[in-house]
C-alpha cells in the first residue's frame, strides 16, 4: 500500500458525520510539518526526508548485565503500578516461559530457581551509550532513543561498508562481539525503522514506495502508546497499524492523544522526525572487559585489533584522523599499563595503526594479567581533501608518507630517542656541534655550510675522548700515532663553564685507520686524548 | 679531492681493461656510481648496485668505510630533490658529526640515524628500512648473522630498491652471504685496498690504494 492510501476518507469508522478532509498531505518527496514538532528541549531537527535511510536498534536485553550467568534463569525486574514485572529475562528464563511483561509472582511459579536483578536505569543508558559509540562509527548521525532503542542514518555511510547488506552485516557482528542482542530494522523514516526493530521485522525497507504496506502489516504493540490508549484500541478490535490509519484522523486526535497521529505521520514519513542527535565526541573512547583476566599478550592482539577496527570505522565515516591514541591495560589491584601509539603526521582509519600497534606490542612486557581494556583517541582533525574516504584507493603511496611511516614503526619498536636526525650546532666545542633532533626529510641542504671549521673533521666522534699513553714522546694506541696535520686550535666555553683549550691533529695509526687527536693545554701537563674516526 | 684520486688510479699498474669488458656487458640492473672511478671499472653496471645487499668486510671499523660510501650517499641525496629519501645509518658504531657531514656534501635533513643495540633488532629495524622506498641507502652494521636473516633483508632490499650496504667484521668471511657484491677493506700505507670477493660474473680482484688521497 502506497502512503498516499493513508487518507482521512477512511477514518469514517469514528467519524461522527462525514469524512473529514485529509490534512494536506504533501507527496512524501517533499514533506513539509504540517504541526509544530512536540515540545522538546534541545533537539536538533532532522528532517524525515526519503533521501535518508535509517537503521534503528532495539535492545531487548539492555536490561540485563553483560555478565549475567547464562546457566541460570534470571530476570530484571522493575515496579509497574506497584507490583513487580519482569522487563528483561536470559535465555534460560525464557525456554521455561517467562516473558517480558510478566509480574515477577507468575515468573517465579515458572521459574522456581529465578535470580532476580532489580533494573538500574543508570546501568542501562551506560550500556546504551557504549552501543551507541560503536554505532558512531557506523554513520556520524546517530540518536539514542531510550531505554533501548538508537537510531543510525546511514545512507550517506553505507556505500563506505559496499552497501547496506554488508554494512548490517557488519554491525551485526560488532554487536555479536559486544554479546549485545539486537534487532534491526530499516527504513527510511527514523520511527517506522524503531517500530520494525520493536516488532523484530529485520527485512530492510529502502524505499518509500513499500513503507506504508509494510508499516500497516506492524501490530500495535510496537508503538509503546500507553496502556490505556492500546487497551481503547484493542477494544475497537484493532491489531495493527494498518487498521488504525483507516480511521479518520479528526476522531484519532480527539478520541486518544495527538502524540498517535503525529507518531503515526512520522512512521509513514508524512511528518518531519524530530530527533536529538548523539553529540559525536570529538574523541574515540571505548572500552571492554575482559571475561577472564588474560596473561598471555598474545590472546590481547586481536582484541585490540578489534578496538582498532572500531576506531578506524569511527575515523573513517568522519573523514577524521588522529595524531595518537593510547590503550589501557587494567590490572588487578595496580596501576594500569598505558600504551601510546603516535603517528608523525595526521592519520585516518588505514590498517597503519595495527601495524604500529603491533609494533608495540612486540616491545610490551605488562607486569601482570590484564582485566579490562580501553582505546582512547586523541582530538580528531579533518583529513585534507584527498581522506580515505575509500579505504584502499587512498593510499599514501607516497615517499613522504612512506618516510613518516618507517618512522613511526622504527620509533614504536625501538623507542623515540632510538631514532633520529642531525643538525649542525654553531658551537666550537666538537662534541657540541651535533644535535640530534627528530628525523625530517625537510630541505635543508645547504644548512651551515659557510660556518663549517676549515679543517676537515672526522665523520665519526667518539662519545668521549679517550685518554692516550704517551711512549716516547708520541701519543700511542696499539703501536705508535704518526701525527700528520695539525695543530688546530680549538678554544671556547669558558662562558658556560665547560672551558676547553685543545690543540687537534689528524693522527694515522700505522697503516690503519686515521684518527683525530688532542693534546689537552692545561697545567697538569700535556694529556693526550683520541675523539674522533676519519672513517 | 675525487678528481685527484682518479689521477693517482688511472696510472695505477692495476689497470681495469680486462675487467671493464666483463662487467659492461654484466648487468642491467640499477647501480649508483660509487664516485671512485676505478672501482667503479670493476664494478658491474659501473656502481653500487641498488635493490640489492652489498658486503663491505672490515678488520676495524674506521678503515674509510665511510669515506668510501660518501660519493655514492651524496649522489643519491641530490638526486632525488623533489621525493627526498633517507639516508639511513643502523646500529653505526660511533656518533656522527655534523659538520664532517655538511663537509661531505651531505644534507643533515636527510640524515636517519637508528641505535640499536641488540642484533635482533638491528636485523629487524635493517628490514624496515631496507623495504622501504623512503630510503635512498640503507647501512647496517651487522655482526655474525645466520644466512636466513641476510636472504630476508636481501628481499627487503629488492622490495625497497635502494642502496643497501652491509658492514661486516672480517671474520664473517668464511661465511656464505646472499650479498650480490662482496668487499674486502683492507688499510695498508697507500691507502684502502679493495678486493672483490663475490660480484656478479666474478670477483677475485685487489684494487690498491683507493681513497689514498686525502
Amino acid at each position: 500500500m502506497d502512503i498516499s492510501g493513508l487518507t482521512g476518507d477512511l477514518f469514517a469508522a469514528l467519524a461522527p458525520a462525514a469524512t473529514l478532509p485529509a490534512p494536506a498531505t504533501p507527496p512524501a518527496a517533499t514533506p513539509v510539518p504540517v504541526r509544530p514538532a512536540p515540545a522538546r528541549v534541545a533537539v536538533t531537527r532532522v528532517q524525515a526526508q526519503p533521501r535518508q535511510l535509517w537503521v534503528a536498534l532495539s535492545l531487548p536485553l539492555l536490561a540485563l548485565s553483560p555478565d549475567t550467568p547464562q546457566d541460570v534463569p534470571v530476570v530484571v525486574v522493575e515496579d509497574e503500578r506497584g507490583r513487580p514485572t519482569v522487563v528483561a529475562c536470559n535465555a534460560l528464563a525464557a525456554r521455561q516461559g517467562v516473558s517480558a511483561g510478566l509480574g515477577l509472582e507468575t515468573a517465579l511459579a515458572l521459574a522456581p530457581e529465578l535470580g532476580v536483578q532489580r533494573r538500574t536505569p543508570s546501568l542501562e543508558a551506560r550500556r546504551l551509550e557504549e552501543v551507541a559509540r560503536l554505532a558512531m562509527s557506523f554513520t556520524p548521525l546517530v540518536c539514542v532513543e531510550p531505554p533501548d532503542g538508537l537510531l543510525l542514518e546511514v545512507r550517506g555511510s553505507r556505500q563506505l561498508f559496499g552497501g547496506l547488506t554488508a554494512l548490517l552485516g557488519r554491525l551485526r557482528t560488532e554487536l555479536a562481539r559486544r554479546q549485545c542482542t539486537a534487532r534491526l530494522g530499516v527504513a527510511p523514516t527514523p520511527r517506522a525503522a524503531a517500530w520494525f526493530a520493536r516488532a523484530g521485522d529485520e527485512r530492510p525497507v529502502e524505499s518509500a514506495a513499500q513503507l506504508g504496506g509494510r508499516l500497516n502489516a506492524l501490530p500495535l504493540a510496537v508503538t509503546r502508546w500507553p496502556a490505556v490508549t492500546q487497551e481503547a484500541l484493542a477494544r475497537l478490535g484493532l491489531r495493527r497499524l494498518g487498521d488504525l490509519v483507516r480511521l479518520p484522523r479528526a476522531g484519532v486526535a480527539r478520541r486518544y492523544t495527538t502524540a498517535v497521529l503525529a507518531e503515526l505521520d512520522e512512521a509513514y514519513g508524512r511528518l518531519p522526525a524530530v530527533r536529538r542527535h548523539y553529540r559525536a565526541p570529538e574523541r574515540f573512547t571505548t572500552a571492554l572487559d575482559l571475561e577472564a583476566e588474560v596473561g598471555n599478550q598474545a590472546l590481547l592482539e586481536p582484541v585490540l585489533h578489534r578496538l582498532l577496527d572500531d576506531l578506524g570505522r569511527f575515523l573513517e565515516v568522519r573523514a577524521a584522523g588522529i595524531h595518537a591514541c593510547s590503550v589501557r591495560f587494567t590490572h588487578r589491584g595496580r596501576a594500569p599499563t598505558v600504551l601510546t601509539l603516535r603517528r608523525s603526521e595526521l592519520a585516518g582509519g588505514g590498517g597503519d595503526w595495527h601495524r604500529l600497534l603491533y609494533e608495540h606490542l612486540a616491545r610490551l612486557k605488562l607486569p601482570a594479567a590484564v582485566t579490562a581494556l580501553s582505546l582512547r583517541s586523541g582530538v580528531l582533525v579533518p583529513l585534507p581533501a584527498t581522506s580515505s574516504l575509500l579505504p584502499g584507493l587512498a593510499d599514501p603511496a607516497g615517499t613522504g608518507a612512506e618516510a613518516e611511516w618507517l618512522i613511526d614503526r622504527l620509533k614504536a619498536r625501538l623507542g623515540e630517542a632510538a631514532v633520529t636526525g642531525l643538525c649542525l650546532v654553531e658551537e666550537h666545542r666538537p662534541e657540541g656541534a651535533t644535535r640530534c633532533i627528530p628525523p625530517t626529510l625537510a630541505g635543508r641542504a645547504a644548512e651551515g655550510r659557510d660556518r663549517l671549521p676549515a679543517a676537515r673533521r672526522p665523520l665519526w666522534l667518539l662519545a668521549e675522548p679517550r685518554p692516550l699513553t704517551v711512549r716516547g714522546g708520541r701519543p700511542w694506541l696499539d703501536g705508535g700515532l704518526v701525527l700528520e696535520s695539525g695543530p688546530e686550535r680549538i678554544e671556547s666555553g669558558w662562558w658556560d663553564g665547560s672551558e676547553v683549550a685543545r690543540d687537534y691533529y689528524v693522527a694515522r695509526l700505522a697503516g690503519q685507520a686515521r684518527l683525530w687527536l688532542y693534546r689537552e693545554l692545561g697545567d697538569g701537563g700535556v694529556r693526550w686524548f683520541w675523539h674522533g674516526v676519519y672513517a | 679531492m675525487t678528481a685527484k684520486l682518479d689521477a693517482w688510479l688511472a696510472d695505477s699498474p692495476l689497470g681495469a681493461s680486462t675487467w671493464r669488458a666483463r662487467s659492461l656487458a654484466a648487468t642491467s640492473e640499477p647501480t649508483v656510481p660509487s664516485g671512485w672511478a676505478r672501482l667503479d671499472a670493476h664494478l658491474p653496471g659501473g656502481g653500487w648496485p641498488l635493490g640489492t645487499l652489498t658486503e663491505l668486510l672490515l678488520p676495524r671499523h674506521g678503515v674509510g668505510e665511510l669515506s668510501l660510501l660518501v660519493p655514492a650517499l651524496r649522489r643519491l641525496a641530490l638526486a632525488d630533490d623533489d621525493a627526498a629519501r633517507w639516508l639511513t645509518f643502523i646500529g653505526a658504531p660511533h656518533d656522527l658529526h655534523a659538520p664532517a657531514l655538511v663537509q661531505a656534501g651531505l644534507p643533515l635533513a636527510r640524515m636517519l640515524l637508528v641505535r640499536v643495540a641488540g642484533q635482533r633488532e638491528r636485523l629487524w629495524a635493517a628490514e624496515q628500512a631496507l623495504g622501504s622506498r623512503s630510503c635512498a641507502a640503507v647501512l647496517v652494521w651487522l655482526d655474525e648473522v645466520d644466512d636466513r636473516a641476510l636472504r630476508r633483508l636481501k628481499l627487503a632490499a629488492v622490495e625497497g630498491q635502494g642502496l643497501g650496504i652491509l658492514l661486516r667484521p672480517l671474520r664473517v668471511r668464511a661465511q656464505s652471504s646472499p650479498a650480490t657484491l662482496r668487499l674486502l677493506l683492507e688499510p695498508t700505507a697507500e691507502g684502502l685496498a679493495i678486493e672483490i670477493l663475490k660480484r656478479r660474473g666474478g670477483g677475485g680482484e685487489r684494487l690498491g690504494g683507493v681513497l689514498s688521497g686525502s
